[in-house]
């Protein structure tokens, strides 16, 4: 129990530090800006009640906000992201539930469902970050783009490190 | 009682996401504002050091460009200084003089964090207050157009750049000399929008950009871009596409300009209006 707690804040603060000194540096041209640190929401063991994810996200969110200037960006979208989390683990539970024990990872079920996971998380979380990035309806279908592109970039990103992550 | 306990019971996780997101709005509202980067001066103070950290990592790599660009400024102030200590009768006269008239102050200042990718964008330097930089002090890279400062501190400043969408400029056409208002549209970083030029003015590609002196804040003739494009749309007026001179991505070395008139100007401008 206290190993997967420890082990857990190491994945957290690893995931902050590439965020902020990697993935926060990547500018190009203004349409790909991966958020991997979403990442974190995503793995949180099945057994986190909810009210923990909702915290874990917003301090989440609020650090990521304090390293890119950002005001109360990401605390809300990552806080989005985290209030939806319960819903898609519902939305698309395989048949026999989720074991207790286990991890919300690759390994434990499969690719394909943890592709569909990840990829309505991010979306979620990037559309609510970008609109709110943007604050107006003009250009809608340029953010849309953007959205688009950067989940993309994301998903691969979080999949990369998913797949090295239990090849340990 | 029971009721309302039970209430807080079944719908807990709702409440708690309610309550921090109205945390969250209510922090992105309150900081958004052209004024407020004061608020992110202050959270900045936290994560200087690994921004300062970075910084250095960054303009240690860029070392060879920043050599090239010192060695052909250092040639040109040379040939400057060579023309002007020729020159017979140099009075000397004290700067704070009124005779001596002037009325811009320069400083050089390192950008120590920097982004192009968003839409609003915002740039810190190394010098602040006790350096003598004040808010409302315009910020040039080479002769070219940077961005203005907005928010002060001992040591940091923060100036909102060119490539943001809430940045406004008044701007005119070099060779004819029509002014209009320069603005980002959160596209490209390379590329600027000119509106506000009737259509029955000549324009081709190519023409330079440069600022006027009616903000108070930049000097005139500091240059902005040339004229990449342009289209006539329904209204009167064109639709200008700017090239910029500034490559935002390399910004490094910039010199804040100040304007020891400035305070005179609108005080007398706001007396008449």
């Amino acid at each position: 129990m206290i190993n997967s707690v420890v082990r857990f804040i190491v994945i957290i603060v690893l995931l902050i530090l590439l965020q902020v000194l990697v993935f926060n540096n990547i500018q190009f041209s203004g349409f790909v800006n991966p958020y991997v640190y979403i990442m974190i929401i995503l793995i949180l063991p099945s057994v986190t009640p909810a009210w923990l994810v909702l915290i874990i996200s917003f301090l989440t969110g609020l650090i990521i906000d304090l390293f890119s200037g950002s005001p109360g960006m990401h605390a809300s979208a990552t806080l989005l992201a985290g209030f939806s989390r319960p819903l898609v683990l519902r939305l698309i539970s395989p048949r026999d539930g989720y074991e207790s024990g286990s991890d919300l990872s690759m390994a434990a079920y499969g690719f394909r469902w943890f592709l569909i996971y990840a990829a309505i998380i991010v979306v979620i979380h990037h559309t609510a970050l970008f609109f709110l990035e943007v604050f107006r309806l003009t250009d809608f279908f340029r953010t849309i783009f953007r959205i688009l592109l950067s989940s993309l970039f994301t998903l691969g990103f979080i999949l990369l490190i998913e797949y090295y992550r239990k090849g340990r | 009682m029971r009721n309302l306990l039970n209430f807080l019971l079944k719908y807990n996780n709702i409440i708690v996401f309610l309550l921090l997101e109205g945390i969250a709005l209510f922090w992105l509202t309150n900081g958004n504002e052209y004024h407020n980067s004061r608020v992110v001066r202050g959270m900045k103070g936290m994560t200087r050091g690994i921004e300062e950290r970075m910084n250095n990592v960054r303009t240690y790599l860029s070392l060879r460009e920043i050599n090239s660009s010192l060695a052909s400024e250092n040639s040109l102030l040379r040939d400057r200084l060579d023309r002007f200590t020729r020159q017979e009768d140099l009075k000397f006269i004290p700067v704070d003089n009124p005779l001596f008239r002037q009325q811009f102050t320069y400083t050089s200042a390192r950008v120590i964090n920097n982004s192009a990718n968003k839409q609003k964008n915002y740039f810190t330097l190394d010098k602040g207050r006790s350096q003598g930089l004040k808010t409302d002090m315009a910020v040039t890279s080479g002769d070219n157009v940077a961005g203005v400062i907005v928010g002060c501190s001992e040591n940091f400043s923060i100036a909102i750049s060119l490539l943001n969408i809430d940045f406004r400029l008044s701007a005119r056409i070099k060779s004819s000399g029509y002014f209009g208002s320069l603005t980002w549209d959160g596209r490209n970083y390379r590329y600027a929008v000119l509106n506000e030029i009737p259509q029955h003015i000549a324009l081709s590609k190519g023409d330079t950009i440069e600022t006027t002196s009616y903000s108070a804040i930049f000097p005139e003739g500091i240059r902005i871009g040339t004229v990449s494009d342009f289209k006539k749309t329904g209204s009167d007026f064109y639709k200008i596409t700017i090239e910029l001179f500034t490559d935002f991505k390399k910004l490094q070395h910039v010199n804040v300009i100040g304007n020891m008139k400035r305070t005179e100007q609108l005080g007398l401008e706001n007396q008449l209006q």
